[in-house]
């Protein structure tokens, strides 16, 4: 049941702010040609959206691997990056260790991690302090 | 899936296959095939680009003749703002009103206060809505098919606020059949329109339900009457009455000013233009349109000044109607009064939710269309990536797509096949008229 369909992998380079929602957007284009209900494609961009805006923000790179199946698509974001002391704050709304440059951007209003819980069905953080985190999303895609 | 209405219709006898209407569709919604165009109705959003690019004339739009106004005991012409800044100084918006008449209406309304109700709805429906910003408003029906077409997941953050010419449509109705003691449907309400457009928007309404209009007249098609009446006027001194115009935010609602409210208190971006449109729908899907509140998006780079179905040169009419609004009063008490009692009792939302019409790949099971996609893109390598459009399709990664899902074949490609640069050579070179 769970036999990958379709596998892609997205190498996002950290402070490029020119590319930043290149992945998101490739991954809307592609759900979207597979005429996906446009809830699922909402919620699995949204998700990879903000993924690659944490590569953009605290790594130096990181990669995307968006993953479809019959029953769902899977994001999963490892990045490089410095890791996350304590992972309870990091999912609180509005908590942010966005520098004052990345919130002029419009970034780094604390709702990243959040966010993401939000529109997943399945969500997983895990990070290591000086090496790196790995998000990972799932988003079902329901009756169709 | 709904069949959707389409306004415009290619007519064999004239088209050459000439490819200039399929290099002109934004959605890619024209493909050649034998040496004539034709539409993939489903991705169409009724944008009037083929119309304007086709050399030929071998494209008409779909309007109702005058003829049809006699199926009715009592009709009433609604005019767009636009109508009132297409004609010489000394045509009154008087003249205008009364010129409608002649051509058989027997009555013209402005719509002054539904465009102050719609302006406070939708200044109600930003500050109330707690879903993803920006909004975007539904003026300009163009806009409106472009996301249901492509951007399907936009499709709840359009306002869903009727438009003033649907509301005053249902209002006149309801008034002149307690007035006249008739039955509704005996009362025609049609719209006097810049564009095709938005009579597409009439004959079938994005949210899928009935239009309170009954039809629409082009601009282009009472413009002839109207000068003619008026140059007899002018000849005997007439057109002292009462102007026919009380207010000028009115007027200011067809230059996307009739906002008003919304756009004081809230960000709001104006975009004109398809292409523009398009860009700044891919910046809001990329993340990159933070902190606006509403998108005013118009298909036409002038907005509905230049609409396809107008006579006056864009410019002339923008500066008219500016000159008019800076004669009148921004309001007057009547209307104020008028949109003071009707707005609390009104229901100006839409009646039906506007959903999305998605178009690719949505046939077969999940597996097959992945199946499809990955082929499409195997497909797409072997092509020479020129976009010739000599296949008939207006890029190679729609010629890709075209021929993954059986719809072209890869012998049309000049690159990959010899032979259809021989067809091709019978098919234009021996009609004659190069």
């Amino acid at each position: 049941m769970c036999e990958e369909l379709l596998r892609r992998q997205f190498e996002v380079r950290g402070r490029d702010f020119d590319k930043a929602g290149d992945t998101s957007a490739e991954v809307r284009s592609i759900l979207t040609d597979l005429g996906l209900d446009p809830d699922v494609v909402l919620r699995a961009a949204l998700v990879t959206f903000e993924a690659e805006m944490n590569v953009v923000m605290y790594a130096q790179k990181g990669t995307v691997t968006f993953v479809l199946t019959e029953n769902e698509v899977r994001v999963d974001v490892v990045d490089d990056g410095p890791g996350i002391p304590d992972l309870e704050l990091a999912m609180q709304e509005g908590y942010s260790t966005a520098t004052d440059e990345m919130r002029e951007m419009g970034f780094g209003y604390g709702m990243g991690l959040p966010n993401m819980k939000k529109h997943s069905d399945v969500f997983l953080l895990e990070s290591e302090v000086g090496k790196g985190t790995h998000v990972g999303c799932r988003v079902h895609l329901g009756q169709r | 899936m709904i069949q959707l209405k389409h306004g415009f219709r290619i007519l064999d006898e004239h088209c050459r296959g000439c490819l200039s209407c399929m290099r002109a569709c934004p959605t890619h919604a024209i493909r050649v095939k034998d040496g004539k165009a034709r539409y993939r109705a489903g991705n169409c959003i009724d944008c009037g680009q083929c119309l304007k690019a086709c050399p030929h004339s071998a494209i008409t739009a779909t309007t109702w003749p005058l003829e049809h106004l006699d199926r009715y005991k009592f009709k009433v012409a609604l005019p767009s703002p636009v109508l009132f800044g297409q004609f010489p100084t000394g045509i009154t918006s008087t003249h205008i009103a009364d010129g409608l008449r002649t051509i058989g209406f027997d009555a013209v309304r402005d719509y002054s206060v539904e465009v102050g109700m719609v302006s406070r709805a939708t200044a109600d429906y930003v500050a109330n809505w707690n879903g993803a910003f920006p909004l975007i408003t539904v003026t300009c029906p163009v806009v409106v098919r472009l996301v249901q077409v492509s951007y399907p997941r936009m499709v709840e953050q359009l306002i869903h606020v009727q438009l003033p010419r649907e509301l005053a449509a249902r209002e006149l109705k309801r008034r002149f059949a307690a007035e006249l003691g008739l039955a509704a449907g005996d009362i025609a309400a049609i719209y006097i329109t810049p564009c095709q457009a938005k009579t597409i928007s009439i004959l079938q309404p994005a949210e899928e339900v009935e239009s309170h209009l009954d039809g629409a007249l082009a601009i282009s098609g009472v413009y002839n009457a109207i000068v003619a009446y008026a140059n007899t006027r002018k000849n005997d001194g007439g057109g002292a009455e009462e102007p026919f115009l009380h207010s000028a935010f009115f007027l200011r609602w067809s230059a996307g000013e009739g906002l008003g409210d919304v756009t004081s208190r809230h960000g709001t971006l104006r975009v004109t233009g398809l292409a523009n449109v398009i860009q700044v729908f891919d910046d809001i899907e990329k993340g990159r349109l933070r902190n606006v509140s509403v998108l005013d998006a118009y298909a036409c780079w002038s907005g509905c000044l230049g609409g396809n179905l107008t006579v006056a040169n864009v410019y002339v009419t923008s500066s008219k109607l500016q000159s008019l609004i800076s004669r009148l009063p921004e309001t007057d008490a009547e209307t104020s009064a008028e949109i003071e009692r009707r707005y609390p009792c009104e229901d100006c939302a839409l009646a039906r939710p506007i959903r999305p019409r998605p178009v690719q790949g949505s046939t077969g099971t999940l597996r097959e269309r992945v199946r499809t996609m990955e082929l499409a893109e195997t497909l797409r390598a072997a092509l020479p990536g020129l976009d010739c459009g000599l296949c008939g399709a207006p890029t190679c990664r729609d010629m890709a797509r075209d021929i993954s899902t059986g719809e072209a074949s890869s012998r049309d490609c000049v690159f990959l096949s010899t032979d259809r640069l021989r067809r091709l050579q019978q098919l234009y070179l021996s009609t004659g008229h190069a």
